[in-house]
């Protein structure tokens, strides 16, 4: 009975964690896995040789109870509900048209949302783990194949890839090293942009108001109080700090641009280099 | 006040077996409590699970959260809890009783009886004041409007949890505190929480000591632990799979159906072994004989839920997020005045309990050898009927002449120590009386103390005693400087004292929208 | 290679000794008296596996949803240049509008050897000391080191926040809530006393420039959720008194050697792993190994080592078992069988045992008295 294995390897494999034997732990998940992937196919196959039943099943359940509150379960999910027709983009795609409201080198958690706000589908920011990779790997294997890639922005001090940050290859080199003031910058003229498409664009959604809320959160002078929201009073602030990073950040950026545009490869100006010792030293002096 | 309760539980240690602490039950049990057994997701400050919940041994109700970070969801989950306990509440408004108003005050009336809510351990009270306060303030309308029952649930759950706090209060009762109190087991106190071992120790399966049964209920495989956390390897190993499983944007419905229900029966193979342990817990607890004072504190019970029915009924607002620092000062000596009181209680009613203030030398026991009832005491304009009895006793004492005990089983009349002398003991084999076998090591002859009492009251209005009134030679008795000095059921408890769920804290509190907004992420 | 540990290594046998982390040096202040305790920590011996080997495994474990929550909070915390972050030290620390400057020092150019970047940490924060308000605000996961017992642990505080006025801040973001103002006080105190350590590693960095002590604050800002959201909220923590401890705990461990010395020649904890990393150590030799170290088992062991239950086990029959209150009630004596061989009158009390024996034999016939001749 494929019921009663189950249990059984459930059992098996908590104990072989609680005696911290990893092989052991490894093999009974992968059964463990296998089992309720067979399981779950023979219930599958029941279920449609029957009519359609109303609500949720129990068989499973010990039979020493009644149990299974329907409540939750028959809740609609709103997840589903929200998911809005997908986009007939290509996520590169998607990613670029975010990335280019925004101007400016950005997370991916950040892009998920600007795209949400104000284009058709959502991108789901896991999958965006791996497009940077992607990108590098067909512009290497191609170089300029393409109208534009979604590479990397460049650490000033060692002109490394930023961690966890998505920038656009036709962007100028110095929109595309990222100093130490940078980030916050980065933040600000997000917020800016974010707040003239959300005046530009007729009937923003809640997404939109969601984010321009967060974003203002952040910026002292932005946010007029829990109900208030002004895109242009937003714009506005974030305009003001960020007149007091701007120059120290210009110049930062633009000697951290001429450096790479000297040691640089192409490929690397893109998706920047990976370290060697001999180079940190170099570079630490600047 | 523990050395006894410590060597019970070092004869727990010696025997395999828990030892009792009590004689008496000091907690009271309702015919019908409603046991809740509640799981949160690890790592958030509130994100309910599962809970299994009914009145009926047999028929416990699973509600599930298949998508616990889902704020739909959760609240779905809080309106179905609501309607189970707040109908289970609410059915306690149906009968009515009339508390005479002795003294110059009116009769006035209260619920004849209040609903009980039994959890498995101090962390599910935990639980049930953060749910309280994660849904009390929702509203039924408005942009963030949640089923009208969801307020109303916070609302209870606050007020129970805030009861919980009461020494003496039983509305809600952690399993393992409720029969900690009455057994000592052969573990430290820390591993007493963990409700399958303290029920293994006391109450073992056949063929296996309570030793055995409590090492066994330490496997979280076997036994899972009783909440609100889930045992890390159930969650590694098998809830995430069935909660991810859950989370698929499946368009099958019947794949939904089908990964939900493997959600619930393994939710439930946590939760239904902590259920079964309650339900025999209370079994336990209703084996004892009720101690005399419980009726009185379920009494206040039930004044405090009857008051906190109309509060809710005149719609008082949510009970406000924190006391005023004034108010939680007063608060604080007011619930350290309580436990001791609660423990007086206990005392009184238990002559096991009682021991403990023996050996401290606060009560002693003894035989009346002398007794003078009719004597009369002239010495003022009126003459009063002052007994003089002498009371012989083994135990150590630490009382001055002059103080005033009472005595459990005459709790209205009151014993003025007049002399205490120490005697010697009689002459015989008998020496070593109260040692048990002879041939003892370098056992000591008890001291005996002989003390001489004068009675008042309780014996009637005349000049003579009534019938049974006074002690006679050869009755054996206790007395103690402990007194019952908690409140008469027929007064509310004083305003200045009353805690905020009923007053209200200063100043009035408003509440405010930004609450019926809160995040519950 | 000292002598000390090359003693140690034996004791450890032939692998790498196990790292310590901020949470394992903070529980070396919780059972200062077990030299079991204290001499696997400054081996570095694997307990967790050790206690599994001699069959007792340990109790412990994390659950995926919270470290996933924790990492998700962290990571929330840390977006856009640290932009909730900034928010709330402006609005805690008053830190000045200007000071945004964001170092993530996490990996080094794809380099993640821990004495890289460890190097990068402390040229750093080297210049941000000499430079001053222009060279540095956030540190992003900078590697810190500290001496333990003689050797270098590498440690990774969450943040480091440099407030213009020259003093650094420890920050610390955990994923408990503070509810209303209150949180879990056992947590609280457990990222206190985790922060303190961090406060530790970052004067004994700046030592080395000669810069003092006062330049690391004794306040930590610690950032949690705020009620039942995700709304991160700052609070300030002082770490005085955890610092004493630690200094007090750590200074011990270097004095390992005179406790290493007093144990039998020989003395090893080697689990004799083979090239697949299968243990070949006979279980029950290892376990009398283990015996043969002294510990000193409470039941607050169970909250916080892995050797929780072997111990637990050796004790059992110890009025220590039951905890401090209890063992105290029993006179202080050592053995349950003693406790009650004296209550019972057929064990003869020592001098000093008279008085804890007279109470004892009392509490025993009044017991004896309520439950009748079955008691």
């Amino acid at each position: 009975m494929l019921q009663r294995r189950i249990d059984e390897l459930r059992t098996e494999v908590r104990r072989a964690a609680v005696d911290r034997d990893r092989a052991r732990v490894r093999a009974l998940r992968a059964e463990l896995r296998t089992t309720e992937q067979a399981w779950e196919e023979s219930l599958a196959r029941l279920d449609e040789e029957q009519p359609a039943s109303g609500s949720a099943t129990t068989s499973h359940a010990p039979a020493s109870m009644p149990s299974a509150g329907d409540g939750a379960a028959a809740v609609v999910d709103g997840a589903a509900a929200a998911r809005g027709g997908g986009s007939l983009l290509p996520l590169r795609e998607q990613v670029h048209q975010a990335l280019t409201l925004l101007a400016a080198p950005a997370a991916p958690k950040l892009v998920s949302a600007v795209h949400e706000a104000f284009f058709t589908g959502l991108i789901p920011s896991v999958r965006l783990t791996s497009l940077r990779r992607d990108e590098e790997r067909s512009f290497r294997s191609a170089p300029f194949a393409r109208p534009y890639y979604v590479c990397a922005a460049l650490t000033a001090e060692l002109l490394a890839p930023a961690r966890g940050v998505l920038a656009v290859s036709t962007w100028p080199l110095d929109r595309r090293v990222i100093g130490p003031l940078s980030p916050r910058v980065n933040y600000l003229s997000a917020a800016i942009r974010v707040a003239e498409s959300y005046l530009r664009i007729p009937g923003p959604g809640p997404a939109a108001q969601r984010l321009l809320w967060r974003l203002a959160a952040n910026i002292p002078g932005a946010s007029g109080g829990a109900r208030n929201m002004d895109p242009a009073r937003v714009a506005r602030a974030a305009q003001a700090e960020l007149q007091i990073h701007a120059a120290g950040d210009l110049a930062a950026r633009t000697a951290a641009a001429a450096r790479a545009r000297r040691q640089l490869d192409d490929p690397e100006q893109l998706f920047g280099s990976r370290l060697q010792l001999t180079r940190q030293a170099a570079a630490g002096s600047e | 006040m523990t050395t006894l309760t410590s060597l019970a539980r070092a004869q727990a240690v010696a025997t395999g077996m828990a030892q009792p602490v009590c004689t008496r039950r000091h907690v009271h049990l309702s015919d019908r409590p409603l046991v809740l057994v509640p799981l949160a997701l690890a790592g958030e400050a509130n994100a309910p699970l599962a809970a299994l919940v009914g009145d009926d041994p047999q028929a416990g109700r699973l509600l599930v959260v298949s998508q616990p970070r889902n704020r739909d969801r959760r609240f779905a989950f809080a309106a179905d809890l609501a309607r189970i306990v707040v109908s289970y509440v609410e059915g306690y408004y149906s009968s009515v009783q009339t508390v005479p108003g002795g003294r110059g005050q009116e009769d006035r009336i209260r619920f004849a009886d209040a609903p009980q809510l039994l959890v498995p351990n101090p962390a599910c009270i935990g639980f049930v004041r953060m749910l309280g306060r994660s849904t009390r303030f929702r509203r039924p309308s408005g942009e963030y409007a949640v089923d009208p029952a969801v307020p109303v649930l916070g609302r209870w759950l606050s007020y129970f949890a805030e009861r919980a706090e009461h020494p003496g209060s039983c509305l809600l009762l952690a399993a393992t505190d409720a029969v900690a109190l009455h057994w000592a087991s052969g573990q430290s106190s820390v591993e007493d929480l963990n409700l399958a071992t303290l029920m293994g120790w006391i109450d073992p399966p056949a063929g296996m000591t309570g030793a055995a049964a409590a090492a066994a209920g330490e496997d979280p495989v076997t036994w899972p632990p009783a909440g609100p956390a889930t045992d890390p390897t159930f969650d590694n190993e098998v809830l995430a799979q069935l909660i991810a499983a859950c989370d698929r944007p499946d368009d099958d419905a019947r794949a939904r159906q089908r990964a939900e229900a493997a959600l619930q029966a393994a939710l439930m193979t946590q939760v239904a072994p902590t259920w079964r342990l309650i339900w025999r817990a209370i079994g336990l607890l209703r084996g004892l004989p009720e101690a005399s004072r419980v009726a009185a504190r379920w009494d206040a019970d039930k004044d405090s839920f009857t008051s906190y029915a109309d509060w809710l009924r005149d719609d008082g607002p949510p009970q406000a997020r924190r006391d005023a620092a004034v108010a939680a000062a007063r608060r604080l000596s007011w619930l350290e005045r309580s436990q001791a009181s609660y423990a007086a209680q206990r005392a009184l009613d238990d002559p096991l309990v009682m021991a403990e203030y023996r050996l401290a030398g606060e009560a002693f026991a003894g035989t009346v050898t002398a007794a003078e009832p009719g004597r009369l005491d002239s010495s003022g304009r009126r003459r009063k009927l002052r007994p003089l009895i002498t009371v012989v006793t083994e135990d150590s004492l630490r009382m001055d002449a002059g103080a005033t005990l009472v005595s459990p089983s005459r709790p209205s009349q009151q014993a003025r120590v007049v002399s205490m002398a120490v005697v010697p003991p009689p002459p015989g084999p008998a020496a070593a009386a109260g040692q048990g076998s002879a041939g003892l090591v370098s056992a000591p002859p008890l001291r005996r103390t002989e003390v001489v009492l004068e009675l008042s009251g309780g014996m009637g209005r005349a000049l003579w005693a009534e019938p049974g009134s006074v002690p006679e030679p050869g009755e054996r008795l206790c007395y103690t400087t402990l007194t019952d000095s908690y409140q008469p059921a027929s007064s509310f408890p004083d305003r200045e004292h009353t805690p905020w769920t009923h007053g209200g804290p200063p100043p009035e509190y408003v509440p405010a929208d930004e609450d019926a907004s809160e995040a519950w992420s | 290679m000292n002598d000390i540990d090359a003693q140690l290594g034996r004791i450890r046998g032939d692998v790498p000794p196990l790292a310590h982390n901020a949470r394992s040096i903070a529980a070396l202040t919780s059972n200062p008296g077990c030299a079991r305790r204290a001499i696997m920590d400054a081996a570095g011996i694997d307990k967790p596996r050790l206690a599994s080997y001699i069959g007792f495994p340990a109790p412990f474990g994390q659950s995926q949803f919270a470290i996933t929550r924790g990492n998700a909070f962290e990571a929330q915390v840390k977006a856009n240049g640290c932009a909730e972050l900034l928010r709330l030290l402006r609005e805690q620390l008053g830190l000045p509008i200007p000071e945004v400057s964001y170092d993530d020092l996490e990996e080094v150019g794809g380099q993640r050897s821990q004495l890289v970047r460890h190097t990068r940490t402390r040229s750093l924060l080297t210049r941000a000391v000499r430079a001053g308000g222009d060279a540095g605000t956030l540190f992003d996961h900078p590697l810190l080191r500290l001496e333990v017992g003689g050797r270098p642990v590498y440690l990774e505080p969450d943040l480091i926040a440099f407030q213009l006025g020259g003093r650094f801040h420890v920050v610390e973001i955990k994923s408990f809530a503070v509810i209303d103002g209150q949180a879990d006080g056992d947590k609280v105190a457990a990222a206190a006393i985790q922060s303190a350590v961090y406060v530790l590693a970052m004067r004994d960095l700046l030592a080395e420039l000669g810069t003092g002590p006062e330049a690391v604050a004794d306040e930590v800002v610690l950032v949690c959720p705020e009620n039942f959201s995700n709304r991160p909220v700052a609070t300030l923590l002082d770490v005085r008194k955890q610092l004493t401890v630690l200094r007090r705990q750590l200074s011990r461990l270097a004095r390992i050697d005179s406790l290493v010395g007093l144990q039998p020649p020989g003395l090893t904890f080697d689990l004799e792993l083979d090239q697949a990393g299968a243990p070949h150590r006979a279980a029950a030799e290892l376990a009398d190994d283990v015996h043969a170290v002294p510990a000193r088992y409470a039941p607050e062991c169970l909250a916080s080592c892995e050797m929780c239950f072997f111990c637990r086990d050796e004790a059992s029959g110890l009025t220590a078992a039951l905890g401090r209150a209890v063992a105290d009630d029993l006179g202080a004596v050592h053995s349950v069988q003693m406790a009650l061989g004296l209550a019972d009158g057929t064990i003869t009390p020592a001098d000093d045992q008279a008085e804890a024996a007279a109470l004892l034999r009392e509490a025993a016939r009044l017991r004896r008295e309520c439950l009748g001749a079955t008691a």
